[in-house]
């Protein structure tokens, strides 16, 4: 199963928890589930190959240990679209989308940016470092908001490689 | 102010162990982990897992800015450092205090003054503690060779700022310390990054034996007994037991006296060990260092005292001082014992053994106690010290108590890594262990030596 499979999974799984459902069926193109209430219920009406099957009393355990290979996978839950190359934070710190408070942002969704481009600050008990982009691209998104603690590898900024 | 919420800034057994005495003092708890961490059993319990850096420790774990900015960011009001990485290091309390969080150790200055061996000693001295005799002035082969000829052969030569075993020779004549001088300052520059070196007499047969101490930062300070931790390897302590039982009464309450006198001149605060040397021919100790923290075996004398150390830290560092019990307060009962379970390989020159554990089963009874991160499927990595577990076991007597840890030992299963278990079954069923007769050279220059031949034949 991949990351986002796992991710996937581990929401539906919390859904259904917090529900008052009996049953769940869902399919995807990279996902097929069938949850149930009751231990004995099994899904009949369709082969199941390859396909998740919890039945509610295993849930709980099952669904905390995708949520934290998950999250040993990426510090964050954000998933990398197929394609774009995430900068991530080299340690845990605050981030910063700018030099100075009153300086503009390194960098803004649309802009085009160099390998070498420093595209946000990471502060650590107010030692400030530069982090740079180290893929050519342009922005497509920022994920964290300017003086939020971040921790190390989580995804700052997502570039489409030129 | 009351503490509300922790950081914790280790790893392992300990990282557990102190979440489980912060949870039930109502305290929250964040781990501050290294990437290969943050899926642990400590993570997994902690309110909250922050990630600091990559699993090497020099990028996690080893960095207080990253751990103070970690507690303050998560709005904790502590940290909890633990035993070794920064545990004994002055930066870390130094910016807690800049920054008005509550350091759960002794004060930076206490760490300072007894983090380096030579301004240990004097204040040992000045508290009347007993003095291996020993030299500071070393600076060459010859002042070297002067100084060991008037302590007398052999002679420990060691970092000045060192412990834990690294960075030390022992000298027998002074053909030895031409060949090792040069040696011995290139690692003590390279592991403590001071090469300035220290001699001290050199004790043959000598026993480690320690006291477990607790302060309340105004000069009122008492013993929770003592630990013998005389079975070493390396200068790694892997069995230790309390209370000792090879001293004379009289020895053992002057050395208790002794540390409890010097604890209480410092006005130390929190938690903090006084290790000796003793030397049973002479029936005398000698002062080693103090350990400004909770140590790995702070368990033993747990056992035996029936006091929560890990909580009595917490419950100092808040300034509940009557909590500190009296003197009179605190009985030693029985007798405890403490193997070190590591993930290493004993018949391949100990080399650490990191991997899927297959299978975790531990033992369990009467007066036995795991302290542990481990379970079945757990990873053990390879970036950090090899100790997977402590098994702790407690009796009426000495006797009873090494019969239940061979026991055990014996009922303990670990699969799919490589463990020291059998050694210690070894050396728990060896009659010079039951016969109390063995010093801190024993394990490794006779026992495991013998192993080997038998091995060979």
């Amino acid at each position: 199963m991949d990351k986002s499979s796992q991710h996937d999974l581990d929401s539906i799984i919390r859904l259904f928890d917090s529900s008052d459902w009996k049953e769940i069926y869902v399919k995807t193109d990279s996902l097929e589930i069938f949850i149930s209430d009751n231990p004995e219920s099994r899904l009949v009406t369709r082969s199941l190959i390859g396909s998740e099957e919890v039945s509610k009393s295993e849930k709980t355990i099952e669904a905390k240990s995708i949520q934290k290979e998950v999250s040993v996978d990426e510090s964050s839950e954000v998933e990398i679209p197929d394609g774009l190359v995430a900068v991530r934070a080299p340690n845990l710190g605050t981030f910063y989308r700018r030099p100075k408070p009153e300086s503009p942002p390194y960098t803004d969704i649309g802009d085009d940016v160099t390998e070498t481009s420093e595209v946000c600050l990471i502060e650590v008990m107010k030692l400030f470092t530069p982090v740079k982009a180290a893929t050519s691209g342009k922005v497509v998104d920022i994920l964290v908001a300017d003086g939020e603690m971040v921790e190390f590898d989580q995804p700052l900024i997502l570039i489409n490689p030129s | 102010m009351a503490i509300r919420k922790v950081l914790i800034a280790n790893r392992g057994e300990i990282a557990v162990r102190i979440i489980n005495a912060a949870h039930d003092l109502g305290i929250e708890v964040v781990l501050a982990a290294s990437q290969v961490d943050s899926n642990s059993r400590a993570g997994r319990l902690a309110d909250r897992v922050v990630v600091l850096g990559p699993a090497p420790s020099k990028a996690s774990y080893l960095v207080p800015e990253l751990i103070v900015h970690a507690a303050l960011s998560t709005s904790c009001d502590a940290i909890h450092p633990g035993y070794g990485f920064l545990s004994e290091r002055a930066a870390l309390p130094r910016l807690c205090d800049e920054n008005g969080l509550i350091f759960v150790g002794p004060e930076a200055s206490t760490i300072d003054a007894l983090g380096n061996k030579v301004a240990a000693r004097k204040i040992a001295q000045s508290s009347s503690v007993p003095l291996v005799r020993g030299a500071n002035d070393v600076a060459n082969k010859d002042s070297a060779k002067r100084e060991a000829e008037a302590i007398g052969y052999p002679v420990l030569i060691k970092a000045a700022s060192g412990g834990g075993g690294r960075g030390m020779f022992v000298a027998r004549d002074p053909h030895d310390i031409d060949a090792m001088f040069d040696n011995a300052t290139k690692e003590a520059k390279e592991a403590f990054g001071d090469g300035n070196l220290y001699l001290e007499q050199y004790i043959e047969n000598a026993r480690h034996i320690e006291v477990q101490i607790a302060g309340d930062g105004m000069g009122k300070a008492v013993h929770f007994g003592d630990r013998d931790c005389s079975i070493q390897r390396r200068y790694q302590k892997v069995i230790e037991e309390g209370p000792c039982s090879v001293m004379s009464a009289e020895s053992r309450d002057s050395m208790r006296d002794a540390a409890v006198k010097l604890m209480a001149d410092l006005s130390y605060r929190n938690v903090g060990t006084v290790e000796f040397v003793y030397d049973i021919k002479r029936d005398e100790f000698y002062f080693i260092e103090v350990n400004t923290r909770i140590q790995v075996e702070h368990p033993v004398s747990e056992q035996v005292s029936g006091f929560d150390l890990v909580k009595l830290q917490f419950a100092i560092a808040n300034g509940d001082l009557d909590v500190i019990p009296c003197q009179t307060q605190i009985k030693i009962r029985g007798h405890a014992i403490e193997c070190r379970i590591n993930a290493e390989d004993p018949e391949n020159g100990f080399r650490p053994s990191p991997g899927r554990i297959e299978t975790w089963s531990p033992p369990s009874g009467v007066g036995v106690r795991i302290d542990s991160h481990c379970f079945s499927g757990y990873n053990v990595p390879p970036f950090y010290d090899s100790m997977i577990g402590k098994l702790i076991v407690t009796g009426a007597n000495r006797d009873v108590a090494i019969e239940r840890m061979a026991g055990a030992l014996e009922k303990f299963s670990i699969d799919g890594i490589k463990t020291n278990l059998k050694m210690l079954s070894g050396v728990l069923a060896d009659k010079r262990f039951h016969d109390n007769h063995f010093g801190t050279k024993w394990l490794e220059e006779e026992f495991l030596n013998s192993e080997n031949k038998d091995g060979e034949t």
